[in-house]
């Protein structure tokens, strides 16, 4: 009776110890689900796409869209 | 200053920018716009003046300053609006027409916080400074004088032929900055925080926060113990030069390229004295220097008939503050050289017909005379302080009540001369 008893107990603190234990092995993996890594991916061509036109001289040459004429260039005398 | 190119005005140096602070955000914080290589994508949405709305882009680090610079003049152009509603006699029926005139020809001159710190002002065709780098302190030439040239800028920096700019650039090197330092352009002192106008309030800078000693007598300058008080003279009245005067500004749009424009009628220089016309205690002084400004009863006329229909309750010779400061002028060499001296003085004679009415309040009727009248004038009876009426030729014209009846060199001298001899007791 009292083995039983006893096995009985063990086999309880066993299976709250193995649900402890795969709770505790569980947290990790959700902490590393992708998001800061996506954010981080998603900056970086962010400053290169923009950068790497608007740092290129002759690029900026190349597109640069005709400037509209000088709004004041009627204008005669000091404004 | 040469207009940029159209490359130069949006290249990035990538190095020197992102070192700093505003380097660490990403172009897409603050510019919207996709990050793709294709510019027409790139650019669809994208805001090319985030600093338009400082509450929004600028406000997370410069919190005081984002939620001052709305009401600063430079944001609200209050002051355009101050003289074109009293010239206008503040007419409903006219502003529609006022309003496209203004968004025409005025609007350009607001300024956003970039067009100071990371930018030309896009009305001299904009450009980043550095590579987009901000500057804390606006660049003098490539900001402020940028717009503020025609006058200010070109008075300080001596670029009127013949005559030096401010001594304060001259010899000190001084920027525009010394004086009108980031709280004032910002909109954070008493005096700046919603002003109507430029001169509204006090005055902000004064020379006396440096020149002390000239107000508290202290530096034995026997000038400045006769005028430093500040309520004959403005500082400027003593130690400005020659600056520019213009008239007949005309604004438009044109029939051919459907852009605005305007014609200005002349340009010359002068150097004038006036009565004060906004004289108060927060500007007591009685003499001004006077400068004319463009505007004529015409000059909106293409926009609608009698626009400025009020256009006498402003002067068009108007108090101004010229920013070219000498220790030396013509007219402190001597006493003489102001006293008696008709030709510095905004008299009747140098004041067109058709402005006479707008000006009476600045025009000088009596220069002051010679310094020996001064100092044999009798002074004032105590009792005068009592008196309400202010004028003084009532009695000493006619000398009833036994007053005595003043000498006929003074025929001519207006109620408002009396007291600067005869002073009370």
């Amino acid at each position: 009776m009292d083995k039983r008893f006893i096995a009985g107990i063990l086999l309880a603190v066993g299976v709250l110890l193995s649900a402890c234990a795969a709770s505790v092995e569980e947290t990790p993996s959700v902490v590393e689900t992708p998001v800061e890594t996506e954010a981080v991916v998603e900056s970086a061509p962010d400053a290169s796409e923009c950068l790497a036109c608007h740092t290129d001289k002759q690029k900026l040459i190349d597109t640069a869209k005709p400037e509209e004429a000088d709004h004041e260039a009627e204008s005669k005398g000091v404004g | 200053m040469a207009p940029l190119e159209p490359w130069e005005k949006v290249l990035v140096d990538a190095e020197a920018f992102l070192a700093t602070d505003h380097g660490e955000l990403t172009c897409i914080e603050c510019h919207n716009g996709t990050n793709v290589s294709n510019k027409d994508e790139a650019h669809a949405g994208m805001i090319a003046s985030p600093s338009e709305q400082p509450d929004v882009y600028c406000a997370e680090c410069h919190e005081e300053e984002s939620a001052a610079y709305p009401a600063a003049l430079h944001a609200t152009q209050a002051g355009y609006w101050t003289t074109i509603n009293a010239r206008n006699g503040g007419i409903p029926e006219d502003h529609p027409a006022l309003e496209e005139m203004f968004g025409n020809h005025c609007a350009s001159c607001h300024t956003s916080c970039g067009e100071c710190h990371v930018s030309q002002p896009k009305n001299v065709g904009g450009g980043l400074f550095t590579g987009h780098v901000f500057e804390k302190t606006p660049p003098m030439t490539r900001s402020c004088t940028a717009c503020h040239g025609s006058r200010v800028g070109n008075e300080f920096l001596g670029k009127n032929e013949g005559i030096p700019g401010d001594v304060h650039f001259r010899e000190a090197r001084m920027s525009c900055v010394k004086c009108h330092e980031g709280a004032e352009l910002h909109g954070m002192t008493e005096t700046a925080a919603g002003a109507e106008h430029r001169y509204s309030g006090a005055e902000d800078p004064q020379c006396i926060d440096c020149h002390q000693y000239v107000a508290d007598g202290s530096d034995s300058i026997e000038m400045h113990a006769q005028h430093g008080d500040g309520t004959e003279l403005s500082c400027q009245v003593c130690h400005s030069v020659t600056y520019t005067s213009c008239d007949g500004c005309h604004v438009a749009v044109s029939e051919t390229s459907g852009n605005p424009y305007f014609e200005t009628d002349a340009t010359y220089h002068t150097f004038f004295i006036g009565l004060n016309p906004i004289r108060s205690e927060d500007r007591p002084a009685k003499y001004v220097p006077v400068r004319h400004v463009p505007v004529a009863p015409t000059s909106y006329e293409f926009y609608g008939e009698n626009l400025l229909r009020n256009f006498d309750v402003l002067p068009t010779w108007v108090y101004t503050t010229p920013h070219n400061i000498q220790r030396n002028t013509p007219q402190n060499a001597s006493c003489e050289a102001c006293h008696t001296n008709p030709e510095i003085f905004l008299t009747a004679d140098k004041v067109q017909a058709v402005e006479q009415n707008a000006n009476a309040s600045v025009i000088v009727k009596t220069v002051p005379p010679a310094v020996e009248l001064f100092l044999a004038a009798m002074p004032q009876p105590a009792a005068h302080a009592e008196l309400v009426s202010d004028s003084c030729v009532a009695c000493h014209e006619t000398g009833i009540r036994n007053s005595p009846m003043y000498p006929e060199d003074h025929i001519g001298f207006s109620n408002e001369s009396c007291s600067g001899c005869h002073k009370l007791p």
